[in-house]
């Protein structure tokens, strides 16, 4: 029984990671129809900025804060300078922001050298329940991600930005007609995608260390996600998310690791294969 | 499935630039005189002629070291002609070349380890086989079936299989795990052996030109012609009769078996196979060099691989740390302002695309 409830506090944790770095990635993809492959270095700088704060003897706590800030400006300026040029072709888009994500990588590379560094987890021990224990930390992850989540929920759903960035999603030159600015929509809400990767990196990254291919791993899990969910709309990708962020994390605890692995991403490609809308078809919130 | 050629010419003609109608006319009005001119300044053949004689001549003014890293950059070459197949000309984007590449590599290496086999005439032909296996299987997959899928579907997806075949690799004993399978067995023919150095040079320089010329063929033949139709407007060409994702399907299979054959070629140049070969890494180098060089063209191919390989080379004595960040934004600048590569500093659209079929057989052979 506590095994049990051990295994499915690691899938949760694992799957709210997942969810926390997919959810910038589906609002990118969803609202501006461009596959991100920069994303995982968003989540990198996130987490460089976190080690950086902590570095410099400040609290980690307010790193993490600065974090998603921080890597949401630089979001923004890259949208304004570069990504604008890509919204008409989805491949260059890819390749341009691939070019991004090399140099923002491989910078970081070159300022933390090839090392694994770590950052202590700002809400150490763990929680006791009985004669189980959970890490403190991740059970915050998992609350933060619930928090996000019902956040950018009620921000899509509920306010008058959320409504224009909506509007701009489904008819741009209406959106335009109607006096909605297309282009400062386009530049917030990448930069908005570009604050959660930054927040997911600062959260993650007492879990997994810091090293330069950090986001690397992510990326590709992330895009999966996505597919899996649907394009289109807030719910689906979340919901990909938790499907492939559960099944890579349930997967090992029956079969070997290695297989399993390779069958999640073998059963995402063949479902994607026949039902091309994803989980969740339709545009919208 | 091809009959109906001049139409898809006219197609093809009307989409890929509007230009070519407006100098054909001109042409025309000139008369013979300006033909002439024209027909002097077709580039590609020059180049192509330059960068041959560059290859032939270079082992004789290269230190022996360089001979070998020169071969690895042929070999590169050619595994970029084959992401150029598949991406410069039918317009699919194959994050995943890669998985073809090593897929063959680690195929030859397993033959030799096991089998003892190192015969060129059986493995290279057996690391080609592979990576046509694997690639008609994949993009069987992938690219047919009832829906077209589509060009997001087919990127992330090879993006996703050459990720996935690293991960298979990394954690498979047999294959050698981490480390991959080290110190192949060399090459042999009969009772010679290549080794590195100017003979192996030359063996894979033979390759490329014989390989070079056959996609030459391909690319300016009728099923060329569909391909560049494909490329440039896939619903047309589909409206036209044609079976788009079969055609794209070959295409995809033929630039596997290339991309096999480079593999196979690296393995035992190497003399050893690892993880990142199949990888990401790997997939997402040789998209560079074709970038670089410019797509669409065969030889921006092979000039991309040479340029991205020499520079890189070059630099990583001094400035290693800081090359990968100079490459990102050499490619982001070309991406931007020079989506073509560097061959069209040198090259015009016109010739870019080609001109194909009777018509243009005549004009070239009343040109000189």
């Amino acid at each position: 029984m506590a095994n049990a409830f051990v295994a499915a506090f690691e899938i949760l944790s694992f799957g709210a990671i997942i969810v926390l770095i997919v959810l910038g990635l589906g609002i990118i993809a969803s609202m501006m129809g461009i596959f991100n492959f920069a994303q995982g270095e968003f989540v990198l700088l996130g987490a460089y900025v976190t080690y950086l704060a902590y570095a410099k003897g400040l609290p980690i706590w307010a790193g993490m804060v600065a974090a998603p800030f921080v890597v949401g400006a630089l979001g923004f300026v890259l949208e304004a300078l570069i990504i604008r040029r890509f919204y008409a072709a989805p491949i260059v888009a890819m390749l341009g922001t691939y070019a991004l994500g090399l140099i923002i990588r491989e910078s970081v590379r070159g300022l933390i050298g090839g090392f694994y560094l770590t950052v202590p987890e700002p809400i150490g021990g763990s929680i006791d329940i009985g004669a189980m224990h959970i890490s403190a930390w991740r059970f915050t992850i998992i609350v933060i991600t619930l928090l996000v989540m019902a956040g950018c929920y009620l921000l899509l759903s509920r306010t008058s930005f959320g409504l224009r960035v909506r509007a701009t999603l489904e008819n741009p030159s209406l959106a335009r007609a109607s006096g909605i600015s297309t282009p400062l929509i386009y530049g917030a809400t990448f930069a908005f995608g570009a604050a959660l990767a930054g927040l997911a990196g600062a959260l993650i990254v007492p879990v997994f260390s810091l090293f330069a291919d950090l986001g690397l791993r992510f990326l590709i899990q992330g895009f999966v996600a996505v597919m899996v969910g649907g394009v289109g709309s807030f719910i689906g990708p979340v919901a990909g998310a938790g499907v492939i962020g559960t099944l890579s994390a349930a997967l090992p605890w029956v079969m070997a690791p290695v297989v399993a692995d390779v069958l999640v991403f073998v059963l995402a490609i063949v479902f994607i294969k026949f039902r091309p809308q994803g989980l969740i078809a339709g545009k919208g919130v | 499935m091809l009959k109906p050629m001049s139409v898809v010419r006219q197609a093809i003609v009307a989409d890929a630039s509007d230009e070519m109608d407006g100098a054909m006319a001109e042409g025309a009005a000139a008369g013979q005189a300006k033909d002439r001119v024209k027909a002097g300044r077709r580039v590609l053949p020059i180049v192509e002629g330059v960068v041959l004689v560059a290859a032939l001549l270079a082992p004789l003014v290269l230190q022996d070291y360089l001979t070998v890293f020169a071969t690895r950059v042929i070999i590169l070459a050619l595994f970029a002609l084959s992401f150029d197949l598949v991406w410069g000309y039918a317009g699919i984007m194959s994050f995943g070349q890669a998985l073809f590449f090593g897929s063959a590599g680690y195929g030859v290496a397993l033959l030799a380890r096991d089998l003892d086999i190192t015969n060129i005439l059986l493995v290279l032909p057996a690391g080609t086989i592979i990576g046509l296996t694997f690639a008609l299987l994949l993009g069987g997959f992938l690219l047919l079936g009832r829906h077209p899928s589509s060009v997001i579907f087919v990127s992330l997806g090879t993006l996703t299989g050459s990720y996935a075949a690293d991960r298979l690799a990394r954690g498979w004993y047999y294959l050698g795990g981490q480390n991959g399978i080290p110190s192949i067995a060399p090459m042999t023919l009969g009772g010679y052996e290549f080794t590195e150095g100017p003979s192996f040079y030359y063996l894979v320089l033979g390759i490329l030109v014989v390989v070079y010329l056959l996609c030459r063929f391909l690319v300016r033949s009728q099923f060329g012609l569909a391909l560049a139709g494909l490329r440039e407007n896939e619903q047309r060409i589909a409206f036209f009769g044609y079976k788009a994702q079969h055609l794209k399907a070959i295409i995809f299979t033929i630039g596997g078996g290339v991309a096999g054959l480079a593999g196979s070629l690296y393995a035992f140049h190497e003399g050893f196979v690892w993880p990142n070969m199949v990888g990401v890494v790997v997939s997402t180098q040789v998209v560079l060099y074709v970038l670089f060089g410019g797509s669409g063209t065969l030889i921006g191919a092979v000039i991309g691989a040479v340029i991205v390989e020499g520079v890189s080379f070059w630099l990583s004595d001094n400035y290693r740390d800081i090359w990968p960040i100079i490459l990102g934004l050499l490619l982001l600048l070309v991406i931007l302002f020079r989506p073509l590569g560097l061959i069209s500093f040198v090259l015009g659209e016109r010739e870019r695309v080609g001109s194909f079929g009777a018509a243009a057989r005549e004009k070239r052979n009343a040109a000189p």
